[in-house]
This record gives C-alpha cells, sequence and structure tokens, in this order.
C-alpha cells in the first residue's frame, strides 16, 4: 500500500512539473510595441486619501499635458497614453502600484506622483527597476541623497530647503525697525515641511532672529488649540509654519481662536491653494500670509499662456499650482524622450536630463547630477483676498509687500 | 461522486497534495519570469511565515495579538539601520532581526504575563502603535517619516527576486517545522491547554507566563527575520508601512480563515487573503475597497466559517465517514487494567503528616468562606472532608492547590510552606487535585489531556513527544488504569461526565503527585462508576497514594475513608474515624440541624 | 528639535504669572475636551458592563456621527450641536441593527470573536464613509466656530464651552436613566450578574440590545460634536479608539465614574503632554497609560480587573 502511494505521488509531482514546463515554454514573450503602437506612461497618484485634493490637481495637470502632446502628433509620432492608478496616499501601495505598472502593464516611461513621502518609496521602486523617474512634487532633499542612477528629477525650481530662500533674504535685507526679532516655527512631521522650516529657522537664528518655539507636531494631530496658545505665550513677531494642507488650515484658525495675530506669518503649501485656502480659514484671515509656490497663472513663461487656456477651458477654472506642476513633469519627460530619439535606454534618458536644460511653463528648469533641480522658488503673499506673487521682483504680481499683518496692528 | 468525497479523506492524499504545491512554489521563479506574479508569492509568503508564527500564540495558545506586524517592522528596521549605519549585504543582517524581534516580544511576553482576554489583545494594539510613534520621533535612528532606503539590489533584473524569494521559502519552512514541532510535544499541549482553560492548566503544573512567553517568541522569530527580508525587498523602511495594523489584521485573518490550531490553515489563508490583496489594489483601486474587502471578510468570516476551511473541511469529511455508526464515546464502560506497579516506598513509622493546614481564612467581600480552619492530613491515609454546602471545603481545596491565595493562615507540604507558591509548583511539589465541575480540555483528545501535565519544569519534559515517546506511553498505561483506554483519540469533550472525571484522575496520576486532592468524585454519575471510582481510590492508596476527598456521598465516605474530617461554617470541628464521625452530635448538628436525629447508623457498602 | 526656549527679558514676577496663565488655560483645554471624551468612552462602558463587548467600531461610529452631522451642516445649515437631536436617535437604531445582525449571534462565542468582528466592523465603515465622504478632512464650521469667551484672561473656544456643556448634560441624563428608571435598573442588573438579573425576570435579550443601541448613541452624540471641535476623517477613527481603551482601562471596565474620570484624566495628559513635554509625543499618551496601567493596576481606578476571576 505504501508503495503504491509514493510512486502515485512522484507520479503526480512529475505530471505538474511538466505542466509548468510547458506552460513557461508557451508564454508570451511580449516585447514593446512598434511604433504605430501607443506609448504608455505609468502613474500612480494619491486621488483618494491625505493628499487627495493636490493629486487630483496633478492628475488634470498629466492630462492636459497628454492632450497638448497628442495633438501636436504624439510623442516620437506615438500617441501617448496615461496608465493612472490611485494610491490613497499610502506607501505601501505606492510602491505595489508602481510594481505592477512596470511588471504586468509594462508601460515605457513612468511619470511620479504627488508629495514626498509618496515619491521616496516610488522613486526607489522606479530605480529597482531601472526606469527613469520624473516627478512634480517631491521636494524633500532625501529623496536625492541616493545615488540613483535613473533618476529621480524633480520638475520645480528647487528642493524643499530653499523653497524660503527668498523670502528669507528679504526679510533680512529689511530696515531694523520692520525685522522680526522673535520666531516660533511649529511644524508636520513630514519630509517636505521639515526641511523647509529648517532651512529658513538656520538662517534667521544665524541672522540674529530669536527662536521662541520650535516643535515638530504629529501628523495625526488634529487639535490645534493648545499648540496654538503655546506659540500665542511667547508672543513672536514671526510664525513659519510647516504645514501641508489639513493641518495648515487647522493651525491657522486655532490661531483665530485663541486670539493671536502674528505680524509676520509664513505657511507651507496650504496658502498655496488658492480659494480652498479661503474658504478653510476665511477670506480676512489670509492677509498678508507668505507662502512659497512654484507656478502661477500669469507668469510669462513659455507656454503657460495656452496652457492656462487650455486647463480652463477643460475644467472651468484656472489651473492650480500643482496640476502646473505635473504638465511640467510632462514637459520635461517630453524633452528628454525626443531629443535622445528612443525610450528603450531609460538610462540615457537620464543621462540627457543631467547634462541639459528644459524650458517649460516654470521657467528653465536643469538639475544636478542627483536630479536636483537648481533653481528660485516663487514667493507669494495673500492680499486682498487675492494670493499674489511678490519675489522676485521680474515675476511678480504687485509691487506692494506687507510687512505687518493688519490684523496684527 | 461519493467516492471521491470517501477518497477526500485519505490523509496520503492531503500529503500529496502539500508535496505537489511545494514543488511548485520551489520551482516557480525557475519557470517563470513574470514579475508580478513572483511579487505575488513574495508577499503572500511574508503573510504566511506571520500566520504560521500567530497560529503557535492565537491557534495553540488561544491569545489573539492584534500587534504581530510589530515583527515584521522591527525586522525590517534592524536591517535598515543596520545596513545603512554600519554596513554590510542586508541579507547578513537578516538573523539579527529575527533576534530583535524574539526579544521585543520577550520582553511584551514578561508585560502581558499577567494580562488575558481583552487585556493582552489591548497591550499588542498599544505596543504596535507605539513603536510606529517612537519610529517616527526617533529619527536620528529611523530617518522618522522620510524613512529608510536601503541599498538597491543591483544584479540582473531576471533574478532579481530570487534571493528574496528563497530565503523567504526557507524562512516559511523553518516556521512550519517550528510550529510542527511545537505542536507534537509537550510545549504544544501545554499552550492547547492554556488555551481550553488556563487556571485548570496551572494546577497541572503548566508555567503559564513561561509557556505564554515561549510561545508569543515562537511567533516572533520568523516573522522579524522575513519582515528584514521584506523592508529590503520593499526598498523603503518607513513607520507607517511597517507598523501597520491592517497588515495585523490580514495575518490574523489569514489564520482564521485557514483554520487556527491547524498546521497548513494559516499558509492556505495567507495566500488567499494575498489574493484578495492584490486583487483589491489592481482591478478595484486599493484604498478604500481594500479596507471594505478585508473589513467585511473578517466579519464574514466570524460570523459564518469561525472554524476556518480546513477544519471545516475535515469535520464535514468526518462526519460524512461517521454517519451511520454509533460514537465511540456512546459505548459501555470499557474494562479497566489494574495497576501493575512496584508498590510505592510504605509510609514512615509513624505516619508522618503530608499536609497541614493552619489558621486558613478566606473572605470574599464580607463572606467568611473559610475562618480559620487547621487540620492535617497523614501520609498514606484517604482522608475525608465532609461538611454541609456552604463550609467552606471547596474553598479549602483552592487555598491548597493554590487557585486562590489566603488571607490568613499557612499551608505546609511535605515540610515545606507552600501558601505563597504558584499552581504549577505545588503541582511541581508533588499536590493534584480535581474539580467539583470537571475540568478537561474540551478541545484535545483524551490521550493528549492526560500527557499534558508537566512533572516538572525541564528540557527534558518540555521537548518529550505528545504522540509517541515515552510520555505518551505512559500516558496510555494510566488510561488503562481507569479504563478509558479505548477512547484514546476522542475529542475530550465528546465525553460523559463520568467518563471526564476518569480522565481528570489520570491527568491527575501523570503528575505522580504525593497528595491527590478529590473534590467530589462521586458527584453526577451513576453507581457502577462510584464503584469503579472507589475501586481505582483504594488501589492507588494500596500503592502508598495520600488522598483527600471532599464527598457528600456518605455510604462511600464512611466506607472509603479514615480518617474524617467535618467542616462547618468554615472551620474543622471535629475529626475522627468513620464510627465517631457518624455519631458525633456536633457533626449532626452541623449537617441537620438539632431536630433531627438519625435512628440508627449508616452502613457502609 | 528643542522645546520652546527662553522668554525674552521679563522680570521674574512676570514670568511665572505668565506660567501659571498658561498653566490655567492648558488644563482649562484638557479639562472641556476630557466631558467629550466622556461621553464617548461611556456608550463603550455601557456595552461592556452588559454585554462583556469591547466594541472596536466604537471609534468608527464615532467618526460616522461627526460625518451624518457634518452632511446635515453643509446641505441643510443645521447647528451641528443641535444636530444631536437627530443623531442621536438615528445612531441608536444603527446600534439596533448591528446589535441583531452582527453581536446576537455571537453571543456565546469566545472574546476572540468579538473583538475581531468589531474590529472588522470598524474597517468596513472606515471603507464605507470613505467611498461615501472622500479622504479628505473635514469640519463642521458654524459662525461660532472661531470665537471664543474670554474669561480673566484665559480663552474658552466656543464651541468647547458648549460641547462641554452638551456632554454633561447627556451624561447626566444618562445617569438619571439608569438610576431612576426601570429599564435603566435592569440595565445596571444585567451589568452586574446576568443570571442573577435573568433569575428575578429581566428580559435580558431585550435590555442587551438596548444597552447596545444606547451606548451607540451617546456615540453619536459625541460624534456631533467632534464634527465641530476636530477636523476628522474616516480613519481617524484609530486614535478615538485608542482613546477610548485608555479611558476604560484607566477607570476601569464596567464603571461609568471611572470612565468619567478616566477621559478628565487623559485630556490633561494628552494636553500638558502637548505642551510641556513635546508635541510630537502627544499622540502616544493614550497607548503609554494602556501599559502603565494594564502592568501596574490591572483594574484601573475603580473598576472589575480585567484578569478574569479564578473558577470554582
Amino acid at each position: 500500500m505504501r508503495r503504491y502511494t509514493v510512486r502515485r505521488l512522484l507520479l503526480s509531482v512529475g505530471v505538474v512539473v511538466a505542466a509548468m514546463l510547458i506552460g513557461a515554454g508557451c508564454s508570451d514573450d511580449d516585447d514593446g510595441g512598434d511604433s504605430g503602437e501607443p506609448i504608455t506612461i505609468g502613474v500612480s497618484l494619491p486621488l483618494t486619501g491625505e493628499f487627495s485634493q493636490p493629486g487630483k490637481a496633478a492628475k488634470q495637470g498629466y492630462e492636459v499635458w497628454r492632450d497638448t502632446v497628442n495633438e501636436e502628433g504624439g510623442l516620437l509620432e506615438r500617441q501617448v497614453e496615461l496608465e493612472i492608478r490611485d494610491d490613497a496616499s499610502d506607501q505601501n501601495t505606492v510602491v505595489s502600484d508602481y510594481n505592477a505598472l512596470i511588471q504586468r502593464e509594462d508601460v515605457d516611461l513612468l511619470l511620479g506622483t504627488f508629495s514626498s513621502l509618496l515619491n521616496l518609496p516610488a522613486s526607489a521602486a522606479a530605480e529597482r527597476n531601472q526606469m527613469l523617474y520624473v516627478e512634480p512634487a517631491g521636494g524633500a532633499p532625501e529623496i536625492f541623497e541616493r545615488d540613483f542612477q535613473f533618476g529621480p528629477f524633480f520638475t520645480q525650481q528647487a528642493t524643499a530647503e530653499k523653497q524660503g530662500d527668498l523670502f528669507v533674504d528679504w526679510l533680512l535685507n529689511l530696515p531694523e525697525d520692520e525685522q522680526p526679532k522673535t520666531a516660533a516655527y511649529p511644524v508636520l512631521d513630514d519630509p517636505f515641511a521639515l526641511p523647509v522650516i529648517e532651512a529658513m529657522r538656520k538662517k534667521l537664528e544665524d541672522a540674529g532672529i530669536e527662536t521662541v518655539y520650535d516643535e515638530i507636531y504629529p501628523v495625526s494631530t488634529s487639535n490645534f488649540d493648545s499648540i496654538a496658545d503655546s506659540v500665542k505665550s511667547e508672543n513672536p513677531d514671526l510664525v513659519a509654519n510647516g504645514a501641508q494642507f489639513d493641518d495648515g488650515i487647522g493651525f491657522r484658525r486655532s490661531l483665530s481662536k485663541v486670539g493671536f495675530e502674528p505680524k509676520m506669518l509664513f505657511q507651507t503649501n496650504a496658502p498655496s491653494f488658492g480659494s480652498q485656502y479661503s474658504d478653510g480659514v476665511g477670506v480676512k484671515n489670509t492677509e498678508g500670509t507668505f507662502f512659497a509656490i512654484s507656478h502661477t497663472p500669469d507668469a510669462t513663461t513659455p507656454g503657460n499662456e495656452e496652457f492656462v487656456q487650455r486647463f480652463e477651458d477643460e475644467f472651468g477654472e484656472p489651473p492650480a499650482e500643482d496640476a502646473a506642476d505635473a504638465y511640467a513633469s510632462g514637459q520635461v519627460l517630453q524633452a528628454a524622450v525626443e531629443e535622445v530619439g528612443s525610450i528603450d535606454d531609460q538610462l540615457a534618458l537620464a543621462d540627457w536630463l543631467r547634462d541639459n536644460t528644459v524650458e517649460t511653463i516654470l521657467g528653465p528648469l536643469e538639475w544636478e547630477d542627483t536630479g536636483a533641480p537648481i533653481g528660485e522658488f516663487l514667493i507669494g503673499q495673500w492680499q486682498n483676498g487675492k494670493a499674489e506673487i511678490v519675489l522676485p521682483e521680474d515675476a511678480a504680481t504687485t509691487d506692494e509687500i506687507i510687512t505687518v499683518r493688519p490684523a496684527a496692528e | 461522486m461519493s467516492a471521491v468525497l470517501d477518497r477526500l479523506g485519505s490523509p496520503s492524499l492531503w500529503r500529496g497534495v502539500v508535496a505537489v504545491a511545494a514543488v511548485a512554489l520551489i520551482a516557480y521563479p525557475v519557470l517563470y519570469d513574470d514579475l508580478f506574479y513572483q511579487n505575488m508569492i513574495i508577499l503572500s509568503l511574508v503573510f504566511a511565515i506571520g500566520a504560521v508564527g500567530l497560529n503557535v500564540i492565537m491557534g495553540y495558545g488561544g491569545y489573539i495579538s492584534l500587534g504581530q506586524s510589530a515583527f515584521i517592522g522591527l525586522g525590517a528596521y534592524t536591517v535598515g539601520i543596520a545596513t545603512t549605519k554600519i554596513g554590510g549585504d542586508p541579507f547578513v543582517w537578516v538573523p539579527a532581526a529575527g533576534v530583535v524581534a524574539a526579544l521585543f516580544a520577550a520582553l511584551l511576553g514578561l508585560i502581558a504575563m499577567r494580562t488575558r482576554g481583552f487585556a493582552f489583545v489591548i497591550i499588542t494594539i498599544a505596543a504596535l502603535f507605539i513603536l510606529q510613534i517612537v519610529a517616527i520621533n526617533w529619527d536620528s535612528l529611523t530617518n522618522g517619516t522620510s524613512g529608510i532606503t536601503p541599498p538597491l539590489p543591483r544584479w540582473d533584473l531576471d533574478y532579481q527576486n530570487w534571493p528574496f524569494y528563497y530565503s523567504l521559502v526557507v524562512l516559511l519552512a523553518a516556521s512550519l517545522a517550528l510550529s510542527w514541532w511545537i505542536r507534537r510535544t509537550k510545549i504544544g499541549t501545554g499552550l492547547l491547554a492554556i488555551r481550553e482553560d488556563e487556571d485548570k492548566a496551572a494546577t497541572i503544573g503548566i508555567d503559564t507566563p513561561v509557556y505564554k512567553i515561549i510561545g508569543f517568541v515562537a511567533s516572533a522569530v520568523f516573522l522579524g527575520m522575513a519582515g528584514g527580508i521584506y523592508g529590503y525587498y520593499l526598498a523603503f523602511i518607513d513607520p507607517q508601512g511597517m507598523f501597520d495594523i491592517v497588515i495585523s489584521v490580514q495575518i490574523i485573518l489569514a489564520v482564521i480563515l485557514g483554520g487556527r490550531g491547524t498546521l497548513w490553515g494559516p499558509v492556505l489563508g495567507a495566500f488567499l487573503i494575498e489574493s484578495v490583496n492584490e486583487y483589491s489594489n489592481q482591478e478595484l483601486g486599493g484604498g478604500n475597497s481594500r479596507l471594505l474587502i478585508f473589513g467585511g471578510l473578517l466579519v464574514l468570516t466570524i460570523l459564518l466559517l469561525p472554524k476556518g476551511i480546513i477544519p471545516s473541511v475535515r469535520d464535514a469529511l468526518e462526519r460524512r465517514a461517521r454517519r451511520g455508526k454509533a460514537a465511540l464515546v456512546g459505548a459501555r464502560l470499557a474494562d479497566r487494567r489494574p495497576l501493575n506497579g512496584k508498590p510505592r516506598v510504605a509510609p514512615a513509622q509513624p505516619p508522618r503528616t503530608l499536609l497541614e493546614v493552619k489558621g486558613l481564612e478566606k473572605s470574599f467581600q464580607g463572606v467568611r468562606a473559610v475562618a480559620g480552619g487547621s487540620f492535617e492530613v497523614e501520609e498514606g491515609t484517604i482522608t475525608g472532608l465532609i461538611g454541609p454546602n456552604g463550609s467552606g471545603k471547596t474553598t479549602v481545596f483552592n487555598l491548597i492547590g493554590g487557585t486562590m491565595k489566603p488571607d490568613a493562615g499557612e499551608v505546609w507540604f511535605d515540610g515545606r510552606r507552600i501558601d505563597r507558591l504558584s499552581p504549577w509548583r505545588r503541582a511541581y511539589a508533588g499536590i493534584g487535585r480535581t474539580f467539583q465541575i470537571t475540568r478537561v480540555f474540551g478541545g484535545m483528545t483524551v490521550l493528549e489531556n492526560v500527557v499534558a501535565p508537566l512533572r516538572s519544569f525541564s528540557l527534558a519534559q518540555l521537548r518529550a513527544g505528545a504522540v509517541s515517546g515515552e510520555e505518551s506511553a505512559r500516558a496510555e498505561r494510566l488510561l488503562e488504569f481507569v479504563g478509558m483506554a479505548e477512547y484514546g483519540d476522542q475529542p475530550a469533550q465528546a465525553l460523559s461526565f463520568g467518563q471526564r472525571k476518569l480522565v481528570e484522575l489520570a491527568q491527575l496520576m501523570m503528575l505522580g503527585p504525593k497528595l491527590i486532592l478529590l473534590d467530589e468524585p462521586a458527584g453526577g454519575i451513576n453507581p457502577t462508576l462510584v464503584a469503579r471510582m472507589a475501586d481505582v481510590i483504594r488501589e492507588l492508596n494500596e500503592q502508598g497514594q495520600t488522598f483527600l476527598i471532599v464527598e457528600h456521598n456518605m455510604p462511600l465516605v464512611l466506607g472509603l475513608c479514615d480518617p474524617i474530617l467535618v467542616l462547618a461554617r468554615g472551620e474543622c470541628i471535629c475529626t475522627g474515624a468513620p464510627a465517631e464521625i457518624q455519631r458525633d452530635p456536633r457533626v449532626l448538628d452541623a449537617y441537620l440541624g438539632e431536630d433531627f436525629k438519625l435512628e440508627e447508623p449508616v452502613a457502609a457498602p | 528639535m528643542a522645546a520652546g526656549a527662553s522668554r525674552g527679558h521679563h522680570d521674574s514676577g512676570s514670568r511665572h504669572h505668565k506660567r501659571m496663565t498658561e498653566f490655567i488655560q492648558q488644563t482649562a483645554f484638557g479639562l472641556l475636551i476630557g466631558g467629550v471624551y466622556a461621553l464617548f468612552a461611556s456608550g463603550l462602558t455601557l456595552i461592556f458592563g452588559v454585554m462583556k463587548v469591547i466594541n472596536i467600531a466604537h471609534g468608527a461610529l464615532l467618526i460616522l456621527g461627526a460625518f451624518l452631522t457634518f452632511t446635515l451642516w453643509e446641505q441643510l445649515g443645521i447647528d451641528p450641536l443641535a444636530a444631536i437631536l437627530i443623531t442621536t436617535p438615528a445612531m441608536f437604531a444603527l446600534g439596533w441593527v448591528l446589535y441583531m445582525t452582527m453581536v446576537r449571534p455571537l453571543r456565546s462565542a469566545p472574546l476572540s470573536s468579538t473583538v475581531l468582528l468589531t474590529f472588522g466592523l470598524a474597517l468596513v465603515l472606515e471603507a464605507v464613509m470613505g467611498l461615501v465622504w472622500g479622504n479628505n478632512s473635514r469640519s463642521a464650521r458654524p459662525s461660532y466656530f472661531d470665537q471664543s469667551f474670554d474669561v480673566a484672561g484665559i480663552v474658552l473656544p466656543k464651541a468647547q464651552v458648549f460641547a462641554f456643556a452638551i456632554a454633561i448634560l447627556v451624561l447626566t441624563l444618562l445617569f438619571l436613566f439608569l438610576a431612576r428608571t426601570w429599564t435603566g435598573r435592569a440595565i445596571r442588573a444585567a451589568s452586574a450578574n446576568t443570571q442573577g438579573a435573568a433569575l428575578v425576570g429581566v428580559d435580558i435579550a431585550r435590555v442587551s440590545v438596548l444597552t447596545f443601541a444606547v451606548g451607540v448613541a451617546t456615540v453619536g452624540a459625541a460624534g456631533s460634536m467632534v464634527s465641530v471641535l476636530y477636523p476628522f476623517l474616516p480613519g481617524s477613527h484609530y486614535i478615538w479608539i485608542a482613546r477610548v481603551l485608555s479611558i476604560i482601562v484607566l477607570g476601569g471596565l464596567g464603571s461609568l465614574q471611572g470612565a468619567a474620570i478616566g477621559a478628565v484624566l487623559l485630556g490633561l495628559a494628552e494636553v500638558y503632554t502637548q505642551t510641556y513635554v513635546s508635541t510630537e509625543w502627544a499622540t502616544a499618551v493614550p497607548y503609554v497609560l494602556i501599559f502603565v496601567v494594564l502592568f501596574f493596576r490591572p483594574q484601573g481606578l475603580m473598576g472589575t480587573r480585567l484578569r478574569e476571576d479564578v473558577a470554582v
């Protein structure tokens, strides 16, 4: 009886192995498409979750770019198709999304996702699969410190720690009596927000502006009242809040609740969201708030007017910053592919970007070998219920810069 | 059709299935270079390792941990931190990941030792989230929310997954081997006993805190290593992804769905769960649909298929096989074989005191159950302990056996003071007790029930095989002695009350105790069984076994016991030979009240 | 990062006064939020007392209440705190249904089953809320939202004060219900000794479903408050269940008074940690409390032990 069953066992194992061998032999060896076939570009974006607002804007930007390119004849004479997935603002999902896009969908090219938090793992997935990675919204310096070969290339003007530069320079050049003497730095624990404020703080401290509050709050913080009150009790002249969107709004409103109006207020991200920001905090509360931004619809950079027009035609409103950044990523990718002339050698595309400058709607973009951009960010300020660009002067949409917020007087 | 179903019950068929699956698993990456499915299998392997490990503490031990993903995170961070700060290939650090996870499990086990049920689950949740917060805040070590990127594998894309794949296969094999080994040794029976009835397990020598720590460590060590490999594989290690409670939930779901307590159930469950995971990520767009599916699956599994797939299938097949046949447990009581043992060392002359109770006091929120009880039990006697209901007899047993601690007073056994010892230490010292409402481990077989007790806490005892080897041979002899040998592989919960009593007694004898406390051995069973009980007790006593018996069955007590202690209102009111006790007015008063007088003495059977 | 540095050039008396003021201010914040926590935890305590079920979905139900209130406010303009009159009965009904479909079938199942089942339910609720309302954070913003009362230099945000007052009111009603009505007494009896209560004629089945529904209803009320006080999103339920577990562990399972005290203590602990230790570690407070209490004093401040008692 035992011999009988062992023989059967071996037989069945043998059958299965044979089946697998045959199956392996017969499996498709699908090579990339020939010319005439569309070029597929794989993208993962946070369409739900913490970053869903900018994620959706980025999707819109990519789509406008795709339509523009296709109308002009496509990329290398092939139509462009976007394969977009939702990573739900989750780092694990973004990795499995890009893996699936590369390994299962066999996409030809990649475009990046939104936020440093997500681009960190996504770029690693791309590097592991040896594909070029161009991303619109991940400026944390960490992203560029890993010695990758295939990117990642950040298509804004500067990495996080440089985004506040123009603001700091302007502040330090103010006359003595207008300069703030003390500063508070409440920051979200986020790979993007932290470096921006860190860099600002160092420069301001070196220049003699005293730090009276310096705390990191976790992502899950929902009650900002007691933080705002702690800030209030130090009575700083300047408050520089490193935030994303929700927490920026929450903190701003808590400042009102506890009845504190600093002379100068700088916030990352949140104030760049246009009407979403003013709806969230109340229009009268926006006055005088500074922020850093990469794009404005009024800029006269090449292609910008067409982009804004097309965007408004398609979506009925002017493009948010993140949509513009996404469009710029498309432009960068397009430039590399067209100049190199093929999509097969991803490393060649990456090397080309290292050695060249690309004209985009954000202005000229060029990169270090690490993929970190070399450039200057714009500084904006809310005035009269409108988000204006105030620095650098040649990009400014208004001549005036409010040095002391009216509410503080 | 029915022939096919009959075949399904054969174990060799299932062994064949497992062998084929194993071969397919090992051959897959060689034959197919589909990176996507390789990725799915890799993730399934990680889940499987987690599930097999969790099965040890949850399936065997009955302790639910919602914190298993903490070990994945600890493993991943160990490898990530070591390889970026110290250097070296990530694979080199994988064993260290296992050590870190095991240490943490031991530490958590020590803390959670005193907790049970809800409290344990809550502590595992809290531990997971605290680790996540530490990973976020201790950024000099972990890089906080920016995460750690281990060095990327630079070998050929075609073979890139092989090291991850095969190392995980090895880990899965190792964790299965560990789980299998635990299950067939007394560690396994001990864990099962803890699951079934933890307090009872303590009284048969199972050092419950240590067992739980062993189980917990066993659940962690391979998962920690798998976590290290997983982090390297993902190429990104961060607090949110590595200490994710949804992964813990998925691991639990894998165990429950596949079948907790089985060897292969967790593996089956893990592969199913990962397939569902991929499906919901790819087809349904991740995010909310993934949560909906897993939450829903968890709810439905618990409501509709709580035993899991493999046990349910097994039960269905068994029921089919047993159709039309009478259950073994309904058959007549089998004969017993008398003990042909060597006579024990005869008790010393003059007879020495084996157990001494001095001034015991125990109150329950104002009710004085035991009030200054003091008595002695001599070695080699069958001492009876009688008294009206509420006189505190069972409480006295609890105090002697260790399941309760006295408010005051002392208990001395064999020359040592034992009232401060844990129940298992008293078992090692030589005390065994039965319970008024018989407690056996329903989910274990009769043989496993008798093998479970631990005579001493030693490696030899723990490693001893539960279904074969010396220990189980000894257990079988004991079962023959009480006449339950034919029921060896029946689940204990199928036994009748009387049969359970016999099994409980056999359990005790496994301990080789010096003193056996019997709590109403004749309660609730038919006269034939009562007689058998009496025979067994007498035979053991002839070989030198000391008994202390609480009983209400007067004929039995008067015929079997000498001396007899009488307990009333929490204290011992008199002691003496059966004949004296029958006539003592204090006894009559305590039992029956003043109005009642016995016509004549009760005769012994 | 370092905590707040020196306070500039002030004399010591004024500095002391400032510190006192800040301490009182933060204490006020903690107490106000403690009231809402107490209302939130009361439902779970009630449910546990009678059914020995720890409802892990409690946090998700709270967020559901918040979303319902938000929609009522956004679409119909109903004041969120007034919406309690709508959300409470609605959640009562939901609680009834949940009990009948999911909890009742598991009456005799081991505790592991109910814990896992309610966890699964929490995930389902999170997913449904995400699908219906989206995963962006919301908060209801009635007119008084950004305003505060100023009492002797202490800022008391209006929303918090109103919420606190209503929480006290609802808790008082709950206490009266339990103490003075027949049903309430039946619930307390079932909580103390289920079998005994059944023997004296308490309809345990009816009391169970009622208790569960009342427990969920109180969460509905608390949810309405949360919609005004905090931005919330579907994933917020984790931090809330952490809070409620910490509260019942602190106060002792099964004791309403204990839960109330535990809630206030937690509120204060969170606020003090945020201010005096570091904002980073404030979210760890509920978990650390759980550890500490379960290790040193498993029965909490005044409740039944979480350790099961010795069997006969």
